[in-house]
């Protein structure tokens, strides 16, 4: 006996599909509809002036003429393709972020890898072999990947199903970052390179110094936003326990500390580290205005991240402070294996977020003297008579590349505040 | 001697007192220390080196421009005076700018939230657009759109009173006349009066449950003693900005220079992003819940929008909104890079001069006692809406 039930009558045309959705989402009621006609009209004529003036009236040459300078400054031609190699060396790490964490880096790793390979075929001036080592970046993504062992918790991808169990044991020896002791120790040899890469080595052949000053362009926000977050964090771990402490002069120091330098602008900061750092060293030493930079960026960014770890510090449970001690821990113990970890943890949105904003900081070390992005910019159109009225092209650039950059970074930063359950455990 | 180290029989480094005692000292010994050392190193290096360093030349005569002022100023003020100008001009693009930027942040934020599609995209690019590009670079986006407006001769006129060309924004604005004074002091009592009306009206909305439109009867008190009063003393001419002399300049009514204009716009595009997303984040931290129950027990719309949902996501609004003022305030600093004489413009101009140093020193304090205002008015708030035992 089969008793088929009746189909379920298909819902109204009115409420499914493309019209319920429009019904729905623009046209609820009388005023939704107007607010959506005045919307579409006005959106309309920005978006055909705008593309008017992007794709007639406005002059790129200004852009296309000095790529090089925008993204580098005065970087040596010669060394351009020791960048590119560190451009290799991300790729690889990005690959094995792909593999460990999927969810977070997949698309990042992808995007980095296009881009790369679209500047490495688009029509323009470039040496060969920059262009060979750029398009080197997509295989050296799938070299990472491949040098990364398939987190456990994750089902085998299409490719992986598709080699088959034929492939499956040479895959296993070649993953040989295979804990996270390896890939971090893989991340800091990558640095330690970048680094030897970026500035040179005096006497070998191939790696002449270069000197600081020149490091420029949007290369020089990204390394100072790097350099910033990395070194801050433990300063702000050192500052945070010392405004947590109980012992009164340390915590009234770090008080001080924490809010004096939150209640200025950076710009301030710039200025005395200006005048002031090179006195703390000694005379003769002619200190390079990108490190003042870098140690002013630190300390503002240190003090911001206190407060960051404090906030992430104060969120664990009181639970776990509590078994910690029942257990027997003593105090230091306690924090250092129990309510540290626990509180950085909390905030990995919170520094991908301070590193967004560092990085838009970053654009104010033209203060100090520096030829950053925005101030390659700014020269470029201030200090040239043919390009003093195409401000509009350079710094919509600018605003783009800035743009893209922290986007994606926002992006990501979710994407991991998804994978760890912040706020969900 | 080995007495001397044991206390009621518990060696010295057993005993939790005396261990904690020594910890406090010497970490006070090494913070206080390690101050010293570099406060006195940096000391002696200014005398080593002959920087100049001190603060006598406060009463000397500045002898700089300063290109606009909220109050008369002459190069021949000192620098003290032409620092008190400078800053405000900063407290001038700080206030309007928290004004108009938290207007603006509250409108994207609540239409984030709508429920029509095109609107809150619209308001969802916005936030992601400019909350992603650092402030300098829009500073100077804006300040180049300022520069290619036409000249004043050939400026936008609107109503033959507001002006808008390369020099600047020109609008007609008030001029005090004799009752000036009576009628501000009227106005300011018509605003008591109002806010004494609202509270009792909402009370008693709250204790009876009869409609009795605080927020109207207060306005009405407010606006319309200061309308009557306006009408009877005539405390108000109005200035209108003309042509004058053989270049075209301006003169007479509110003056905004172009710097300024491209200052605001800046400040309060890339702040209202922020605040828009504080607000959004607020409205939906209320529980639906909330909404629900209110509605279920015969609030309107309206009304659960005031008594329900508002009230509490003040709560997570205001603290971030604050620290937002204080960005925006910082943020202001920004200024050195267009040409508006703020704090850390003119400061930096008088570098030239005066002693770096301790220019720099006064700039500091000076944006650390606003951050300490602003703390201050959050701790205010934060007492304000403690949840109270009952």
């Amino acid at each position: 006996m089969t008793a088929r039930a009746a189909p379920a009558p298909l819902p109204p045309a009115t409420t499914v599909g493309l019209q319920g959705w429009l019904r729905q989402n623009l046209f609820s009621s009388w005023g939704s509809s107007a607010v959506t006609i005045v919307l579409a009209v006005v959106l309309s004529w920005v978006v055909v002036n705008l593309g008017a003036w992007v794709f007639v009236e406005a002059d790129w040459t200004v852009i296309i003429s000095r790529v090089p300078l925008y993204i580098v400054g005065l970087y040596p031609y010669e060394g351009y393709w020791r960048l590119c190699i560190c451009l290799l060396l991300i790729s690889v790490l990005l690959g094995m972020s792909w593999r460990a964490w999927p969810n977070a880096a997949r698309r990042f790793a992808f995007a980095f890898g296009v881009i790369m390979l679209f500047v490495g075929v688009f029509p323009h001036e470039m040496a060969p072999d920059h262009r060979a080592l750029l398009l080197l970046n997509l295989p050296f993504i799938g070299l990472g990947y491949v040098l990364t062992p398939r987190p456990a918790e994750t089902s085998p991808g299409r490719f992986e199903a598709m080699a088959g169990s034929a492939l499956a044991p040479a895959l296993e020896r070649v993953a040989i970052f295979s804990t996270p002791r390896r890939m971090v120790i893989a991340a800091l040899v990558a640095l330690v390179l970048t680094m030897i890469l970026i500035l040179g080595i005096a006497g070998v052949p191939g790696l002449d110094p270069v000197n600081p000053q020149d490091l420029g362009g949007l290369m020089i926000n990204l390394l100072l936003a790097f350099f910033g977050i990395v070194c801050s964090l433990p300063i702000g771990v050192g500052l945070a326990l010392g405004r947590r402490s109980n012992l009164p002069i340390l915590k009234v120091a770090c008080v001080i500390f924490i809010e004096v330098i939150r209640g200025v602008p950076l710009i301030t900061l710039l200025f005395m580290s200006r005048h002031i750092l090179p006195l703390t060293f000694p005379e003769d030493l002619n200190i390079d205005r990108v490190y003042l930079a870098g140690i002013t960026i630190t300390i503002f960014s240190s003090a911001y991240m206190a407060e960051n770890v404090r906030g992430g510090m104060a969120a664990v449970q009181a639970g776990q402070t509590e078994a910690a001690q029942a257990l027997g821990l003593r105090g230091w113990q306690t924090t250092l294996l129990i309510t540290l970890p626990q509180g950085l943890r909390n905030i990995i949105p919170a520094i991908v977020g301070q590193f967004i904003s560092l990085f838009k900081d970053t654009s104010l070390v033209y203060f100090i003297g520096m030829l950053d992005l925005v101030e390659m910019g700014r020269v470029s159109v201030q200090g040239n008579q043919e390009f003093i009225d195409n401000g509009r092209e350079v710094y919509l650039f600018i605003a783009l590349v800035f743009w893209v950059f922290c986007f994606s970074m926002s992006f990501i930063s979710r994407r991991i505040e998804g994978v760890l359950g912040v706020g969900r455990r | 001697m080995t007495r001397l180290l044991y206390v009621q029989g518990v060696p010295i480094w057993r005993n939790v007192v005396a261990l904690r005692w020594i910890v406090q000292i010497v970490s006070a010994v090494v913070v206080l220390s390690t101050i010293a050392l570099f406060l006195l190193n940096v000391a002696r290096e200014i005398e080593a080196r002959d920087i100049p360093f001190g603060f006598t030349f406060l009463d000397r005569a500045a002898q700089i421009p300063i290109g606009e002022a909220v109050i008369p100023y002459d190069p021949s003020d000192s620098y003290l005076y032409g620092l008190l100008v400078a800053g405000l001009n900063t407290i001038r693009a700080s206030v309007l700018g928290v004004i108009l930027a938290t207007a603006i942040g509250i409108l994207v934020g609540v239409a984030r939230l709508s429920p029509n599609w095109l609107l809150s995209r619209i308001a969802l690019v916005y936030i992601e657009v400019f909350r992603n590009i650092p402030l300098i670079v829009q500073l100077l986006f804006w300040l180049t759109i300022v520069l290619t407006l036409p000249k004043v001769a050939e400026g936008y006129v609107i109503a033959e009173s507001i002006f808008i060309n390369n020099s600047g924004f020109y609008m007609p604005w008030f001029e005090a006349q004799n009752g000036f004074w009576p009628w501000a002091l009227i106005t300011a009592i018509g605003v008591v009066l109002a806010v004494y009306a609202f509270r009792g009206l909402n009370r008693r909305e709250t204790e009876t449950g009869q409609q009795s439109y605080p927020l109207l009867a207060a306005a009405v008190i407010a606006i319309g003693l200061s309308l009557v009063a306006l009408l009877i003393l005539r405390p108000l001419a109005i200035d209108i900005p003309q042509v004058e002399g053989r270049f075209g300049r301006l003169q007479g009514g509110a003056q905004l220079s172009g710097s300024f204009l491209a200052l605001l716009v800046g400040l309060v595009v890339y702040t209202s992003a922020f605040i828009a997303e504080i607000v959004r984040a607020g409205i939906q931290s209320v529980g639906k819940g909330q909404t629900e129950a209110a509605r279920s027990v015969g609030l309107s719309g309206m009304l659960t929008l005031r008594h329900v949902t508002f009230p509490q996501a003040l709560r997570v609004i205001i603290p971030p909104l604050i620290s937002q003022f204080l960005n925006l305030t910082k943020n202001s600093s920004l200024a050195a890079a267009i040409g508006y004489p703020d704090l850390v413009s003119v400061a930096n101009t008088m570098t030239q001069i005066a002693p770096a140093i301790s220019l720099f020193m006064i700039v500091m304090v000076s944006y650390l006692s606003m951050s300490l205002l602003y703390s201050l008015i959050g701790n205010l708030y934060n007492r304000m809406i403690r949840f109270k035992a009952a």
